[in-house]
Parts: C-alpha cells; sequence; structure tokens
C-alpha cells in the first residue's frame, strides 16, 4: 500500500471512530443471543463471542450392528463406488485418512452426506433416511479402527504374486487407533 | 487501467514476435498439410491415407489417420541431444495432463485439466509469452462424477476456431486469434454422470464428440455439431433401436455375429441398454478416400456381469460410420458381454499396407483388452489379433468367426475373488495413443503389463452416481515390469523391441518423427527420446511431475523443430499419486492402487507446460 493510501485510510478510520462515538451507538451483535441458529454443523470457524453450537450424536456410535448395516448401505447407495470399497478413495476423497475437508466428526460426516458437498458429492437427505445416514456414518467411523467392517486385505495367493514381482506390500495392517 | 497494461504487454509481444518472424527464416510450408507418399524413407507397400502435419499441429490427434507421426526431421538421432527447455508455464493444477497443445499459426494452445481454460501462447527472445486466457468456467458438479480424474483429453483447430469439451459436458468454439467464445452447445448432462474428457475431431464442416461414464451408467454416443453454429446435427447412440444407432441399409458388418435387427436391445435385458455405458471418450480417425470415420466404444454398464445377461451391443466395439451423415457402415463387437471393463476406445491408424501379397486399407487398433486388432477398414474383416502384452482372458481371435477364443472361469460373479485376470481393468494401453512411422514400419505402444483379481457386487442404478458394481485390485504383470514401450512390427504382427519400466505403468501418448525419433514420457518425470529403429535412448530428462500426457512438434516462428509436452501426473493409474486417494487400501482409485502403491514415492502432482527446442 502506497503511504498516501494509508494516510487515507487513517483518516477514514479515524473519521468513521469519531462519528460512531458521537452518534452513541453500541456495536452490533453478530448474532443476537438466544436465537435459535440457522446451521448446525459448522465447518467454518464460528464468528462472533464463540457459542458452542449443538452437536448432534449418533444414535447408533459404537454400534457393531448398526455398523454392519451402514457398511451394507454403503454399498447400496454406491458410495464404494466413488469413495472406494474400503473407503480408500478413488472419484471422491478418501475416508480413511486423518484429513476431513468438511470435518470429520459424526455429525460433521452426516451433515456432508445428507446435505452433499460442491465437487460433486450429491445431497442424499432427499434420498436415504435420516436412520440410514447415521448407520453409515457408524460404518465410516469405523473405518481404520480394530472395528472395522471388512478391513481392505490382499487375497493370500495374490499378496504373494504381489511380493513374488517386487511390489512393495500394498496392503499395511489398519493401524489402530487409540 | 489494468487492461491498458496488459494492452501495452501484449502489443510489446505481438511487436516482439513481429519482428522475430521477419527476422529469422520462414516456415517451410505456409500451409499445414502435405501431400501423402512424400515422407522420404518410406517402407515399401505402406501408404499413408491422410495429409500430415508439416510445420502446426492442428488436430489432437496429428493427421485424420491418427499415425502421430511428423514429417519434420530437422531434429534427428544425431541433435536430438541438444534439446533444452526453452519454455515452461503452469496454473497450478495438480490434476493429470493428458492429451497435448496445438500449434497454429505461430500459436501455441494448451487445454488445462478441470477448469479447462485454454490458454494462448506466443514466442518471444526468451521463450514462450502468454498472450490470452479463456475461462469456459464449468460446473464443479462435474468434478465428481469424472471416474478417473479430470482430466481432458485436447482439442482441434478448424475454420479459425479452436473446438474442445469442457468437463461439465459442454463443446466449445473459441476465436483463436481473441480468445472470444464463438459458441456452446450442451451435450451431455452431469446429473446422468455424464462428463466430457475427449478431444473432438473436425472433418470439413462437422465436429465429432462423444461422451464419459461408462462407470456411471451412462448411454454412450457420438454426437455431431456444425463447426459454424455448433448446432447439433445428428446424434449415433451405441445401445438402442437401430435407428438410434443410425443403423440403416448402408450397414454391413462383416461377421454375423454382428448382424441382425435391433442387437442394440435385443442383446440386453429389458431397459438394460439405457444405462448400459459404451461410453465414446478416445479418439476419431477419418479416411478422406473412404469418407469413413471410425472410432471405438468403452466398457459395458456395469462391470457386475450378473447385472446385465447378454452379448450387451454395441458396448467394446469398432465404428465405421459415413462422415457426413453418420449411418454405420460396420461395427465389429470386439468381445461380448465381458465385465472386465475393457473399453475398445483405442485410436483406430490407418494406413494403406500389403497384407499377405495384397493390397489393404488396414486400422490397427491397441485396445485395453491387450490385442493389437488389424482390419480391413472397407468392410470390418479382422486381418490379425495378437497380444501385445500378457493375455489370459483370452487364447487368441478366430478370424473367421470375429469372436474371440475365451479361457474358462475367468468371468467374474457375484460373490467369489477371481484372480489372475490380464489385463486389468486400466487396460493393457488405456487413453495414452501410438505412434506409427511409415519409414520403420513400427507401431509404438506404450502399454501397461497389469492383472486384476475382480468380484461382482450387487449394484444399484442411481443417476449421477457410480454404476460399478466389482471389487477389483490390480497388481503387476508376470515378467517383472509394469509398463512397456513396444516396438510392434505391423506386417509380422509381433514385437520388435521393448523399453519397460519396472514399478508403474506407462500413461504417455507417443510421437514418431521422419527424424526417426520416438518420444514419450513416464509416470516417474521421464521424458525421453529414443532411436525408432532399436529404441536405443538418444536423450531425456526429468519434468516437475508424471507424464500421462501426448507430445507434440512443429515448426516455430524461426523455422526451428520445437517439442512440447505436459507434465502432471493423473488419470486413471496416476491419481494414485494425489493425497486424495489412500495408500492403505489396495483396492482404491478403482483398483489402482495396488499396482502404483509405490507411486507417491516417485512422483507429485502439479501440471505444466514444457517446450523444448535447440
Amino acid at each position: 500500500m502506497s503511504s498516501v493510501t494509508s494516510s487515507l485510510v487513517a483518516f477514514a478510520t479515524a473519521a468513521l471512530a469519531l462519528s460512531l462515538m458521537g452518534c452513541d451507538q453500541q456495536p452490533l451483535e453478530v448474532a443476537p443471543t438466544g436465537a435459535a441458529s440457522a446451521t448446525k454443523t459448522a465447518v467454518g470457524p464460528i464468528p462472533g463471542s464463540g457459542q458452542p453450537l449443538p452437536v448432534r450424536s449418533n444414535p447408533y456410535a459404537g454400534n457393531p450392528t448398526a455398523a454392519n448395516e451402514g457398511y451394507q448401505f454403503f454399498s447400496w447407495y454406491n458410495c464404494s463406488g466413488c469413495h472406494g470399497v474400503h473407503g480408500g478413495g478413488g472419484m471422491g476423497p478418501s475416508l480413511r485418512d486423518p484429513v476431513w475437508i468438511y470435518g470429520g466428526s459424526p455429525d460433521h460426516v452426516f451433515a456432508s452426506i445428507s446435505e452433499g458437498r460442491s465437487n460433486g458429492m450429491p445431497s442424499w437427505g432427499t434420498k436415504i433416511p435420516e436412520q440410514e445416514i447415521w448407520k453409515i456414518v457408524a460404518y465410516i467411523k469405523t473405518i481404520n479402527t480394530p472395528s472395522e467392517i471388512d478391513p481392505p486385505t490382499m487375497p493370500l495367493a495374490t499378496q504373494q504374486a504381489h511380493e513374488a514381482s517386487g511390489n512393495p506390500p500394498a496392503s499395511p495392517p489398519p493401524a489402530p487407533q487409540p | 487501467m489494468r487492461q491498458n497494461r496488459i494492452g501495452q504487454i501484449f502489443l510489446l509481444a505481438a511487436s516482439l514476435g513481429a519482428l522475430l518472424t521477419t527476422s529469422c527464416t520462414t516456415k517451410v510450408a505456409a500451409a499445414d498439410t502435405n501431400n501423402n507418399d512424400d515422407v522420404p524413407g518410406m517402407k515399401p507397400g505402406i501408404h499413408l491415407v491422410s495429409p500430415l502435419p508439416t510445420g502446426d499441429w492442428t488436430l489432437a490427434t496429428g493427421d485424420y489417420a491418427n499415425t502421430r507421426f511428423s514429417p519434420l526431421n530437422k531434429l534427428n538421432t544425431e541433435n536430438v541431444k541438444n534439446l533444452r527447455l526453452i519454455g515452461t508455464y503452469n496454473d497450478g493444477i495438480p490434476h493429470g495432463f493428458e492429451g497435448g497443445p496445438l500449434f497454429v499459426n505461430n500459436t501455441l494452445y494448451m487445454i488445462e485439466p478441470f477448469p479447462n481454460d485454454l490458454v494462448a501462447f506466443g514466442f518471444d527472445k526468451v521463450g514462450i509469452s502468454k498472450k490470452w486466457f479463456y475461462s469456459p468456467n464449468p460446473s464443479n458438479r462435474a468434478v465428481g462424477i469424472a471416474c478417473c480424474d479430470v482430466v481432458n483429453r485436447g482439442s482441434t483447430y478448424a475454420g479459425g476456431k479452436i473446438v474442445y469439451n469442457i468437463l461439465d459436458d459442454y463443446t466449445v468454439a473459441v476465436d483463436a486469434n481473441t480468445g472470444k467464445e464463438i459458441w456452446r452447445t450442451k451435450v451431455g448432462d452431469p446429473n446422468l454422470g455424464e462428463t466430457e474428457t475427449m478431444a473432438p475431431q473436425i472433418v470439413k464442416n462437422i465436429v465429432f464428440v462423444g461422451i464419459s461414464g461408462g462407470e456411471l451408467g451412462v448411454r454412450g454416443r457420438l454426437t455431431a455439431l456444425d463447426l459454424q453454429s455448433g448446432k447439433i446435427l445428428w446424434r449415433a447412440y451405441n445401445t438402442g433401436p437401430d435407428s438410434d444407432c443410425l443403423i440403416g441399409p448402408d450397414f454391413k458388418p462383416f461377421y454375423k455375429k454382428d448382424q441382425g435387427q435391433n442387437l442394440g436391445v435385443s442383446t440386453w435385458g429389458p431397459d438394460q441398454w439405457k444405462r448400459g455405458g459404451a461410453p465414446v471418450w478416445g479418439w476419431i480417425s477419418y479416411d478422406p478416400g473412404l469418407n469413413l470415420i471410425y472410432y471405438g466404444t468403452g466398457n459395458t454398464g456395469p462391470w457386475d456381469e450378473d447385472e446385465r445377461p447378454g452379448d450387451n451391443k454395441w458396448a467394446i466395439t469398432i465404428w465405421a460410420r459415413d462422415a457426413t451423415t453418420g449411418q454405420a457402415k460396420w461395427a465389429w463387437q470386439a468381445l461380448p458381454h465381458a465385465g472386465w471393463d475393457y473399453d475398445q476406445v483405442a485410436e483406430n491408424v490407418l494406413f494403406d499396407m500389403e497384407w499377405q501379397g495384397r493390397m489393404r486399407k488396414v486400422l490397427i487398433n491397441t485396445g485395453k483388452a491387450g490385442y493389437a486388432v488389424l482390419m480391413d477398414r472397407e468392410t470390418g474383416e479382422l486381418l490379425s489379433a495378437e497380444p501385445f502384452q500378457p493375455v489370459t482372458w483370452s487364447t487368441g481371435y478366430d478370424l473367421k468367426t470375429g469372436l474371440p477364443n475365451m479361457v474358462a472361469n475367468l468371468e467374474t460373479h457375484r460373490g467369489k475373488m477371481i484372480t489372475g485376470i490380464c489385463p486389468s481393468n486400466v487396460g493393457a494401453k488405456n487413453y495414452e495413443p501410438d505412434a506409427f512411422s511409415p519409414r520403420t514400419g513400427l507401431l509404438y505402444i506404450p502399454a501397461r503389463n497389469i492383472c486384476m483379481d475382480k468380484e461382482d457386487t450387487p449394484v444399484n442404478y442411481i443417476a449421477g452416481t457410480p454404476y460399478v458394481g466389482a471389487k477389483v485390485l490390480n497388481i503387476k504383470g508376470p515378467g517383472g515390469y509394469q509398463g512397456e514401450l513396444v516396438a510392434w512390427d505391423v506386417a509380422h504382427a509381433k514385437k520388435v523391441w521393448g523399453i519397460k519400466e519396472a514399478d508403474l505403468g506407462l500413461n504417455s501418448g507417443v510421437l514418431a518423427t521422419a527424424g526417426d525419433i520416438v518420444f514419450y514420457g513416464t509416470m516417474d518425470n521421464y521424458f525421453r527420446a529414443v532411436d525408432a529403429r532399436d529404441g536405443k535412448l538418444l536423450w531425456e530428462t526429468k519434468l516437475g511431475s508424471g507424464l500421462v500426457s501426448d507430445p507434440m512438434t512443429f515448426l516455430g516462428p524461426d523455422g526451428k523443430q520445437y517439442i512440447a509436452v505436459y507434465a502432471g501426473i493423473g488419470g486413471a493409474l496416476g491419481s494414485v499419486a494425489f493425497k486424495s486417494i489412500s495408500e492403505q487400501d489396495p483396492y482404491a482409485a478403482l483398483g489402482a492402487a495396488a499396482a502404483e502403491a509405490n507411486i507417491k514415492n516417485k512422483t507429485g502432482p502439479g501440471g505444466a507446460l514444457y517446450v523444448f527446442g535447440y
């Protein structure tokens, strides 16, 4: 910024401050307290005083039967076609690593599935009942844990052929997470 | 004010360019065409069927016959070692750069992957300079439905226009001088899983474009547009009733298996032809003498074989069509029903040659299924089909019936993992085009040696989402290598020499020149020039990312020969290099992750244009 411009900015700021003081105005609240917020699953930082948003928890969290059903839905609704049959990614991003573009907490994953995301993630809330989405979330949250449903493994014969051909092991065992 | 400054820079660049042009030797040929058969040293018994690019490079395919052979010979096996980088450019796009630039009237044109900008470059004293860019601003809705990265395979120049496809299913024509859009025509719908990735072909006043989306239940087709207005003239579908497929009284398939009424419906279960895939995303050839276009169709959808009994015509098929009316002349289905994702979309390379004592008008096609298929392009008769990489799914072709001799128990079904299917779903060769030199009689095939395990899974059609139905795992094929540049003796249907890549598949197209040089690139960043006769390495350099693109050549404003190529890893195999694909899951990227498990250690994304001179 040139010195002329910066002096202009400084002048304008001072003038604005003066005029505000003169009108005796209070600083505007970013969000009126007590009002219901339109967004329940914020992806970005929350402006204002940082009121915590209510977090929806997965009714099927830690429920292996639900996670198993979720794995079936993951295939049936073609999630596997984009994100990979074991969530390793393809047309869509991997669900196996710590990177979550739109947040990795269960309610964030629920929101991404139900609302859709740009770059091609469909808005499944129009198609999949809420309880089924939660079951899919339950499955996704088992990925890369000791309770993962159907973790990716190579058939033994293929693994041997793979190693015999000099390729590095392509399928390390999933790292257990605390 | 910004406009003014840009204007000034543009004027400066333009005047520099003008100075350069006048001070240097003029081009050998002003016209960008050449008569056939005047390439010195052509092998006896071989004739070219379409003009070659003598100074400019106006078609994505180089010439109509898809030889990707340049008659330029200023660069030769002696002096190619003097090549040096004279210009580079990048827009920071971390996706696969397929295809290659065009060069027309001293301007170099680059098409980028999504968001599909067209960038024009002139030449200055030091290298290349950006003249203008055009942004088509496609919808990012299309990003998530592109099966194999958000690639684009190039553009074609005709009548003052650069014509190309953008990912969200529009064909656009842009003024080659000003960068202003002339027309934009919707040719598909992302909500149906359709994307556009291929380079159009232009014959006379007609633009031909296909459609991508064989993994999303699309209905494959070719669309013909008017070059001047962009208006759609006709459509030829690959499935459905004969009237939709433009099959009429002229249709004379050579083999009985391809003869009959409405096979595009009767070889499918009820209504399955409406979502049966058979996309068109490869290259289109044209024979000016016969006025026929040739192109192939992609895989049958879904990959789950149990979902769709029948021969599933016209997937995995080569078409010959009238270039004006689109009426089918012949068709040959290379492989009925199969679920191995063997698209037959490879370029059909056209030339005339002596075959078993008789001159034949031939085409040669090296498809994903692993066979170098030589056909009579007038009749659709199969002359020869020999594997150019390890093949386990069949023992060869029966030239009398036009059918492959299938190996039992490699077809896939639900609930059982079938191992040892070669080639894999990524193909023994994929999009990346061959080159053919009439001086050596050799076809240069950028091939892969990758096999797969496959198990079918129940599949559910939901428009705009994947329609695959399979778990797939790729592994390196037999022989301890994964990629190979194969020099294929067409007359004897056999490999003469090959250059192997141990750890990664090949994914770059090939350029052959009259200087007897073959140019190609590797996924671990090498750009190479080898001797067209014996494959001896003449020159190599490492670029900033892996190569999945098609090198081209032209005469610059100074009359010297230049080579241009993109780096930029991505595409079906190369996207395993992306951070968005997990190395933990060998089934990721539709199975490619297992074979390319080491790729993140060898390359990384970041596309750029490179221009080499001497």
